[in-house]
């Protein structure tokens, strides 16, 4: 099971999705390209442990995080 | 002189926040309670607590083993910006929580950004740790800066 983890002001929704199934990972897809559409950056994490920022949508992503655009303090 | 109250009064605040989250965790597996502050505004759902335990869990299945040691014994962890090399401390917050570590890992400059929106503590230093691990020039080209006094750049800050 793949989980999407979107961070709002509930401290964050998970959206999990059996990345085996292809109706569920068009919508996973969906959301990613709204959500980064709407200035969300979206990071994975790599096996070691560190954090990499994606571009377009990773089926194969088993955690994708995504938080808002940064804004000056 | 206020050094050792202020270290108790941490203490007591981390104890209070971890056994918050324990009360949180016991609360979400009762499915079948009722939170009354549902039925009204559903995106305050959760009470603040949990909404900060939820933030803090989160932060620290994404921190490396230092960087959660750390965090866990002076509650601010430090981070390698990806373009420069440079050290940043992110200190437990959610503003003017960044300070830029000089080469004797004193603070030097700080530096003030977070994502848009009313996101709690461990969220914010989340996309902090990230946004400076993977586009640090990005991040620093949109947060503000500020300086750190004098009397406090050749110390270790612990908040």
């Amino acid at each position: 099971m793949a989980t999407q983890i979107v961070m709002d002001r509930t401290g964050d929704t998970r959206h999990n999705f059996d990345a085996k199934k292809a109706d569920a990972i068009l919508k996973a897809e969906e959301r990613f390209r709204e959500l980064t559409g709407a200035g969300f950056t979206a990071a994975v994490r790599t096996a070691s442990g560190e954090a990499v920022v994606k571009r377009t949508f990773d089926p194969n992503a088993e955690e994708t995080l995504f938080f808002p655009r940064l804004v000056g303090g | 002189m206020f050094r050792q109250p202020w270290r108790k009064a941490k203490e007591r605040l981390r104890l209070f926040l971890s056994e918050c989250g324990r009360r949180a965790r016991v609360l979400r597996r009762q499915s079948n309670r009722i939170d009354p502050s549902s039925r009204f505004v559903q995106g305050f759902r959760y009470g603040y607590w949990e909404r900060e335990a939820r933030g803090l869990e989160l932060l620290k299945e994404w921190l490396s083993p230092e960087q959660f040691a750390q965090y866990d014994t002076k509650s601010y962890f430090e981070v390698t910006g990806c373009h420069s090399g440079k050290r940043y401390r992110i200190s437990h917050g959610t503003s003017m929580n960044i300070h830029e570590l000089d080469g004797a890992g004193c603070p030097c400059v700080g530096w003030c950004f977070a994502p848009k929106g009313y996101l709690v503590a461990g969220d914010v230093m989340l996309a902090q740790k990230i946004a400076l691990e993977t586009d640090e020039r990005g991040a620093l080209n949109v947060a503000n800066k500020f300086f750190v006094p004098t009397s406090r750049r050749n110390m270790h800050l612990h908040y």
